[in-house]
């Protein structure tokens, strides 16, 4: 180390944290079940996908290597790789520098024969031995008698080289894609500006898109929680419009709403927990494929509700109850609630949130001059079921009128035992 | 003879087709037909046939409850029962959903946004996403000429119908709307005044008959029992 420091004195030391890297790991893991549902993971950097079914679903090799590489880079790491027909032969050409792909047997087991002898990760002790032999590829070793050798170097190598050239069947564990995401990445610096979280928190997006890949599920909320140095915590909430399952969606609402957000203390830690989800339905293609109408109303809405709020931006459903102020509620946009059946009388287009009282003139009510009363009363009179509930309306008779003020605007009143009052405005 | 005039006439009815150039005693013609608005009178009088598409519509209304919505309903409900959405920004009231859905319109396409001050940033987002079929905003406070720029702008082009409330007395303040009508409640019905159109000079108000709740006619002659009366059958009274 020291020698090192002398050599270089810019350079810059850290240590090793061994459950980082396994964390890392295992979050790139989740990335991946965006290519295939079968990963494994082999400790301490190597991560083995298994992608035979997948090659049509990608248009062959080749795409899906660059897709992959492509998207593992942008998270930040440096890869190796290389395919292969078995694990073990996959990961010591990936360890050897291949970088690229020998599909069939033959050609796989040309290559690993080329591979020299310190590649695949065996104790010194073997390695010495072999050196010692002369051994210096693979290929060598392969040649030898297996008997005589398991003697001088042991068993496991040999079983390695028969697993590597596919003798021997080589299962390993797959890795289990979490029932619940919880995600957390320590930052490698303290961040202040809340704008430079995004770009931090998209390697946490692009496992929890993998993980929903894999699980065949769709988005609705997520929380991601920020960590301060002094020990608090903020947690923002994004809540899809639409279930779905694309990062870049939750990009963009995130970035809505670091923009309005001021950081307290400087942050040095996320953590992504997926909250509510739906499992995927399977959707049937269309033979005639058409892009799904209004699908950008979603997008609009949920950038507004990122901006206003989630209760400003709502959709209207029937209530079936005859007390106008019960009649109507708010849901999230797009919702269907059921249609309710008897609604007689007529019924003005706005209402006001709360009744306002009207002042009487000569046993008429007036608002903005002395209203004329059209047409028979309806008297509405229900709820007997809420009454004494807290926040209810309770039991109401009211006796309803159309009524029509000199200015002509017409009007929906009512008289109860408090008097006259507004209740909503025929538009 | 010299063939340029023919080459000219040729030139000037595209030119005449765009929509924005009018010969003065005609209607322009717009790009995309108008939304029939339900009453053949207007129809007659508005560029296109009914009310436009891409382009920003102003309505002034000072006194509410007229028939201002009613007049639009019948295009509100073709646009929704064709799948569209509609989407009611910052409403003076509280919209009551079984007037709405007995007028014709779905109520999951309808959206009500509550956006405060930022309306008119809302509405021009709402026109932009080109999701939506129609689009009724009501901006608290009279917008400064910037703002009815950019909303005119965000809807030129989409399939959207974009109408914007105002007070009567924003009348007098030029905009950049190219469809403004002034409405108000007469005795007979609603008063429809043509401020602006792509078109030659509106003459006289039209004046709409609409549906209304009640006859005007059926006004009661007393003043009505109080609730607390026993069942006695209510007074028929037709004035």
């Amino acid at each position: 180390m020291s020698t090192a420091l002398g050599l270089a004195p810019g350079l810059a030391v850290r240590e090793r944290e061994e459950d980082r890297e396994g964390t890392a790991l295992e979050a790139l893991a989740c990335w991946a079940g965006r290519f295939t549902p079968q990963v494994s993971l082999a400790p301490p950097a190597t991560l083995l996908l298994e992608v035979g079914g997948c090659l049509r679903l990608f248009g062959g090799l080749e795409p899906l290597a660059a897709t992959a590489l492509a998207g593992s880079r942008e998270q930040g790491y440096a890869v190796a790789w290389a395919a292969a027909p078995t694990p073990l032969g996959a990961s010591w050409l990936a360890w050897g520098g291949l970088d690229a792909a020998r599909a069939d047997p033959e050609s796989c087991r040309a290559a690993l024969a080329a591979l020299p002898v310190s590649v695949p990760a065996w104790p010194a002790e073997v390695r010495e031995r072999l050196a010692a032999y002369g051994i210096a590829t693979l290929g060598d070793l392969r040649r030898l008698p297996g008997a005589g050798l398991r003697r001088r170097i042991g068993s496991a190598p040999v079983d390695e080289i028969l697993r590597a050239w596919g003798e021997v069947p080589d299962p390993r564990p797959a890795f289990v894609f979490p029932e619940h995401f919880a995600r957390r990445l320590e930052l490698p610096a303290r961040v202040e500006r809340a704008e430079a979280l995004a770009f931090a928190a998209r390697r946490l997006f692009a496992a929890l898109a993998g993980w929903l890949e894999s699980r065949q599920r769709l988005l609705r909320s997520c929380r991601l929680g920020l960590f301060h140095d002094h020990g608090g915590a903020t947690s923002l909430a994004l809540r899809l419009a639409e279930p779905s399952a694309d990062e870049g969606r939750l990009d963009r609402l995130l970035r809505e709403r670091l923009a309005r957000l001021e950081l307290a203390a400087p942050v040095e830690a996320l953590a992504l927990e997926a909250d509510d989800w739906i499992s995927r339905p399977g959707v049937s293609g269309d033979l005639f494929a058409r892009p799904p109408a209004g699908e950008g109303v979603f997008a609009c809405l949920e950038r507004l509700q990122g901006r206003l709020g989630d209760t400003a931006v709502r959709s209207l459903g029937l209530n079936p109850d005859y007390r106008p102020e019960c009649a109507g509620r708010e849901l999230p946009p797009g919702t269907r609630s059921a249609p309710v059946e008897g609604l007689a009388g007529a019924r003005p287009l706005w209402l006001l949130p709360r009744p306002l009282s009207l002042e009487e003139g000569e046993g008429r009510p007036r608002w903005h001059g002395p209203l004329i009363l059209l047409g028979q009363p309806e008297r509405l009179e229900s709820g007997w079921w809420d009454a004494g509930e807290a926040g209810a309306m309770g039991d109401t008779r009211r006796d309803y009128f159309v009524a029509r003020n000199p200015r002509g605007q017409w009007l929906w009143v009512f008289r109860d035992g408090a008097g006259w009052s507004l209740q909503g405005i025929f538009g | 003879m010299n063939p340029v005039p023919q080459a000219a006439t040729a030139g000037l009815g595209a030119v005449l087709e765009r929509g924005d150039v009018w010969r003065g005693d005609a209607l322009a013609r717009l790009e995309q037909p108008g939304i029939a608005t339900g009453h053949p009178g207007l129809d007659a009088e508005l560029p296109g046939g009914g009310w436009p598409r891409g382009s920003l519509t102003e309505l002034l209304c000072d006194f509410p409850g007229g028939g201002e919505i009613t007049l639009l309903l019948p295009a509100l409900a073709s646009l929704s029962a064709a799948g569209g959405w509609i989407a009611l920004v910052e409403p003076p009231w509280q919209p009551y959903a079984p007037a709405w859905a007995a007028a014709g319109v779905a109520l999951e396409r309808l959206v009500v946004v509550r956006a405060g001050r930022e309306a008119a940033w809302c509405c021009e987002q709402l026109l932009l996403c080109g999701g939506f079929a129609g689009v009724l905003a009501w901006t608290g406070r009279d917008p400064d000429p910037r703002t009815l720029r950019r909303l005119q702008v965000a809807a030129q082009g989409r399939p959207a119908f974009a109408v914007l409330w105002r007070g009567a007395a924003a009348a007098a303040a030029p905009s950049p709307a190219p469809l403004r009508l002034i409405l108000a409640p007469s005795p007979a019905g609603l008063s429809v005044r043509l401020l602006k159109r792509r078109g030659r000079a509106a003459g006289r108000c039209l004046t709409l008959d609409l549906p209304r709740p009640e006859r005007r006619s059926r006004a009661l002659a007393r003043p009505p029992f109080p609730p607390a009366a026993p069942r006695s059958p209510g007074p028929r009274v037709v004035a």
